[in-house]
């Protein structure tokens, strides 16, 4: 296997329950009520996106669907709006994923700052022509937050596969 | 191997399903043509009392540290605030018991007037108490989600008041919990009635992006409306009870190149504090004979079915008062249908007349 530049070492293979319990505990986050600030993360789009991006095998834009269309039954917004808006994003994603992970995490992050901002103006073009109200100029941080996460989510999603027994300079797994 | 694999088809090793750019387009189309159907048709709705039963089990469970939070801050409330709250429950009691016996003998005289006068009766709506969840994290519209859902027995378009004011309007039923429609969100009107002057009108949400309040349209620049007025509903709808507090007019703006007042209100149901609320029924699934329109067609008993559906359209005197939920089209039919259901009514200008009686 090649490794990229940057990487410290190859990775363990992916649990799928891991995967899948990461996604849910993110819509989990998403669900608790913190209020209706529009600057708030979307905490489950970052994870379709970095799942998207390391196991596109895995993870397609199918499931960015289905976790598009909960989101919306629990946010009482339009059926469809949150759906389209990651569909979008696990497109955006696979596009990109054979490219993204050759940089570093920090240039990564700044890579994927259109993406969320193209999902987060999507669902605001949608309300806007559904008659909704303008939530106000906080919802521009929401997607610079979500970049912000990244390399955390970097650190925190990859952290099982990290496991390496005794890595040294010549064994690297 | 056996002759012929390789030549009729590859083996799937590299067989990634579509492409992703099909993908993308295929459930691009399914979201907007979800978002069509919701928005204009109203045809998703078991699809979302679907989605919203299986999502349940998760939503309490993403309630349980938030309502912890809020639990423990209240457990360690110290005992000198629990004694002077309860100091001051029993004052208000004791102030409202005195009106609520004098209520007494004037509900008896008003029964007796109302007799006399050959009016109709007023009824007595029925309520259920309810406790807020959470404010929907959707930024776009303004509304609350309640304990209470299809398996208690809410119906869509039920009122729903605090102990300060009207609140807003069920607007989704799921089978555990349901969305309440804020009086701020843009989408709700209500019809009201100014208690100073008996002018009715109708106040919707405010559309901007900082407005918690409500806004009178449709009144004429020189029409008799103060800063400071109360608000309560007309219950020409068919929806809220006459006389319930809604809103206070907070800010008149008379401008020379309109023809109308930008009337601004301040709503007294506390729209963004509420913990306990009441859902009362539709007034109109209560039977209460409402005039039938001159050009009514005839009823029909699948009509008799929708009948405790929202009536969320109601005709004003003036005409010109149409009510408009976010689900307004075949509520606004159902509702039609109930008034066709009751051509026993006693004639429009006769409810009038009542509805006159009743401030």
């Amino acid at each position: 296997m090649i490794m990229r530049p940057g990487q410290q070492q190859l990775l363990l293979p992916l649990s799928p329950i891991f995967m899948w319990g990461s996604l849910v505990f993110a819509m989990l986050l998403e669900m608790i009520p913190l209020g209706r600030g529009a600057w708030m993360p979307d905490l489950l789009a970052l994870v379709i996106v970095f799942w998207s991006v390391h196991q596109p095998a895995r993870i397609g834009i199918g499931a960015a669907f289905v976790f598009g269309l909960l989101m919306d039954v629990h946010q009482s917004a339009m059926l469809g709006q949150h759906a389209l808006s990651y569909t979008t994003l696990g497109f955006f994603a696979i596009m990109i994923h054979r490219r993204l992970l050759w940089y570093p995490v920090f240039s990564q992050a700044l890579q994927v700052l259109p993406l969320f901002a193209v999902s987060h103006l999507i669902e605001l073009a949608i309300r806007m022509i559904g008659g909704g109200v303008f939530p106000g100029w906080t919802l521009l941080v929401s997607p610079v937050i979500e970049t912000a996460l990244w390399p955390l989510a970097t650190f925190a999603l990859l952290a099982p596969q990290r496991r390496a027994p005794e890595p040294d300079a010549n064994r690297p797994l | 191997m056996p002759l012929g694999t390789l030549d009729r088809t590859a083996p799937p090793l590299f067989n990634q399903g579509p492409s992703a750019l099909s993908k993308l387009i295929f459930f691009s189309a399914l979201a907007v043509f979800l978002m069509v159907a919701d928005a204009r048709f109203n045809i998703v709705q078991p699809v979302r009392s679907a989605i919203g039963a299986v999502l349940y089990p998760i939503q309490w469970l993403a309630l349980k540290p938030v309502q912890l939070v809020v639990g423990g801050g209240r457990y360690l409330e110290d005992l000198q605030t629990a004694q002077n709250n309860e100091a001051a429950a029993r004052k208000a009691l004791a102030l409202q018991s005195e009106r609520a016996s004098q209520a007494d003998t004037l509900a008896q005289d008003n029964v007796r007037l109302r007799a006399l006068l050959e009016l109709r009766q007023t009824t007595q709506t029925p309520g259920r108490a309810a406790e807020v969840l959470y404010d929907t994290a959707d930024p776009y519209t303004r509304k609350l989600v309640i304990d209470q859902g299809l398996t208690n027995g809410v119906a869509a378009g039920s009122p729903v008041i605090d102990e300060h004011g009207v609140l807003g309007q069920v607007t989704q039923v799921q089978p555990f919990t349901s969305e309440v429609t804020l009086v701020i969100d843009r989408d709700l009107a209500i019809p009201v009635q100014n208690t100073r002057t008996g002018a009715r009108s109708v106040a919707f949400g405010d559309a901007s992006a900082h407005g918690g309040g409500l806004e009178l349209r449709f009144m004429a620049a020189n029409s008799d409306v103060q800063e400071g007025d109360l608000l309560s509903t007309s219950g020409v709808d068919g929806v809220y009870p006459a006389g319930l507090p809604v809103a206070r007019v907070d800010r008149i703006e008379r401008r020379a190149d309109s023809a109308f007042a930008r009337i601004h209100c301040v709503a007294l149901g506390h729209v963004t504090a509420a913990r306990y609320v009441l859902v009362l029924a539709p007034t109109a699934s209560q039977g209460v004979p409402r005039p039938a329109p001159a050009a009514s067609s005839a009823a029909t008993p699948a009509a008799k079915k929708k009948s405790d559906k929202p009536a969320d359209k109601a005709a004003d005197k003036g005409g010109k008062t149409a009510v408009k939920t976010e689900k307004s089209g075949k509520s606004g039919k159902a509702d039609k249908a109930e008034q066709a259901d009751k051509p026993d009514a006693k004639s429009g200008a006769k409810s009038d007349k009542n509805e006159r009686g009743a401030q």
